[in-house]
């Protein structure tokens, strides 16, 4: 019995199904394109390079050891803070969810009474009407159902630093860090069709257009770029402005916003914040943003005619990324 | 693979073609799902390509890269099953697309457990022998004979009561 299953279980894979040829020929390109090439070490650079090497070494351990002493604060990779900070986030009046990421850590809450709370991500986005949340987690892109089962899952090949749904949530734009660039990617909704758009872009989230043809995003040169996804065109868009930090569509029609400053587009019509504005998304009459003012981080929920505080942070919290649907 | 090595792209690209379809073979028979095989065998491909400069260019490339491709589906799949918790894994893809086939058998492939899946589909799937998929895997021999042994039991159990029935 042993022998025909083994017999079997040989011939079953020699039938598995082929992969897709467009699929192939896009890892070819990745694939050639992340060779570094063997180049000949001379003897002199190899030797200055085993004493920077020794150098750094050294340099760790006398750190290591100021640390210790408490003379210094070395911090190897990310900080780590509680996720406590976060748990009173509340959903405002009317709004189907929102969602923010405190310190590295997701929390969401929808009208369906889901809530969650301290995932560690990476950047976090929720779907119109809040049906889905999408997140980067490690150097996955997984899409959560409100219920908080996993939608789908995939490998992004880098970590994801931005997330954004067009507005018909059949789409999202994301971007990857990838090495030492930032790559830009078109996937459908429902986690198949990944398409790499731009492989050198700023890490700036990008903005769809009302319709969810097209989307802006800041190109690697600094630029504001409107991808086109129907007749999948670039366009930089003019008068080509370097530097550019924001970009972002207006709600309806297809206006688009460019500004080379850190504060976020569509917040003028909102009026005073009173403080520093470090996050800030729309998504038709809602807006969420986080504002650091001298004592504390808040962030603020709301529609043009109303505003409500939904969480309280210390002046310490890293908010990096909010969302409202 | 000198001239891969060395940055030629045609080269590069002959390196590909060989060694693609197996690789993306694998990476579906481990994760059910033809997304995550694409994802799963494109990223081992460029983690491959991105180390060649560290490769020993006397041993075989196919295990090498079959090792690459074998922990990335693995580390997917796990990161998938921390997420869900308890929620079984979509397998979608991996029965539909045979209904000429062996069907009964693959569906039970696609139940085994991944730890038990991943041996079986590298031993009769990829070719490789038990001592290769240890390395691969970074388990001892014994364990991955135990789970061999127990994933082809498995299979065993539900196609004869498959036949009974």
């Amino acid at each position: 019995m042993s022998t025909e299953l083994e017999r079997r279980l040989e011939g079953l894979f020699a039938e598995l199904p082929e992969p897709g040829p467009e699929v192939g020929d896009r890892a070819l390109v990745a694939a050639v394109a992340a060779i570094r090439p063997v180049a000949p070490v001379r003897r002199g650079f190899r030797s200055a390079v085993v004493a920077l090497a020794a150098a750094l070494v050294l340099l760790a351990i006398a750190a290591g050891s100021l640390a210790a002493a408490g003379a210094l604060h070395v911090h190897f990779g990310a900080a780590k803070h509680s996720a406590g900070e976060v748990k009173t986030l509340q959903l405002p009046n009317g709004a189907a969810g929102i969602a923010v990421v405190v310190d590295g850590r997701l929390s969401v809450v929808t009208r369906s009474g889901f809530r969650l709370q301290g995932l560690p991500v990476t950047t976090a986005a929720l779907s119109p009407h809040a049906l889905y949340v999408a997140a980067g987690i490690g150097d996955l892109l997984v899409a959560m159902r409100p219920d908080g089962h996993r939608a789908w899952v995939r490998l992004a090949g880098g970590t994801v630093v931005a997330i954004a749904w067009a507005p018909f949530g059949n789409r999202i734009a994301y971007i990857v860090h990838a090495g030492k660039r930032f790559v830009l990617h078109v996937i459908w909704g429902n986690g198949t069709n990944d398409r790499v758009i731009d492989r050198s872009v700023r890490a700036v989230r990008p903005s769809w257009r009302a319709d969810s043809l097209a989307f802006a995003y800041v190109g690697g040169g600094g630029r504001a770029v409107v991808y086109d996804i129907f007749h999948e065109t670039r366009s930089v868009v003019r008068p080509a402005v370097a530097g550019v930090r924001q970009v972002a569509f207006a709600g309806a029609g297809s206006h688009l916003a460019v500004s080379r400053q850190q504060v976020p587009l569509g917040l003028g019509r909102l009026g005073r914040v009173g403080g520093r504005v470090v996050a800030f998304a729309s998504d038709g009459d809602y807006f969420v943003f986080g504002v650091r003012t001298g004592t504390a981080v808040r962030v603020v929920a709301g529609t043009r005619t109303s505003r409500e505080l939904v969480l309280q942070l210390p002046r310490s919290a890293s908010v990096r990324a909010v969302g409202i649907g | 693979m000198r001239r891969a090595r060395r940055g030629d792209g045609d080269a590069a690209a002959d390196l590909f073609r060989r060694y693609w379809r197996d690789a993306w073979r694998a990476a579906f028979a481990i994760t059910g799902r033809r997304a995550l095989a694409d994802d799963v065998a494109a990223d081992g491909f460029e983690r491959a390509f991105a180390a060649l400069d560290r490769f020993d260019e006397r041993r075989p490339f196919a295990p090498w890269l079959h090792r690459i491709v074998a922990n990335r589906a693995l580390d997917v799949l796990r990161a998938e099953r921390r997420l869900s918790g308890d929620e079984p894994p979509d397998v979608p893809d991996l029965v539909p697309e045979h209904g000429s086939g062996d069907r009964s058998l693959l569906s039970a492939v696609a139940d085994l457990p991944l730890e038990r899946r991943v041996v079986v589909v590298l031993r009769f799937g990829v070719g490789m022998t038990p001592k290769e998929i240890a390395k691969t895997l970074d388990l001892p021999v014994g364990t991955v004979n135990s789970r061999l042994a127990r994933g082809l039991e498995q299979l065993r159990d539900v196609l004869e009561v498959e036949h009974v029935d």
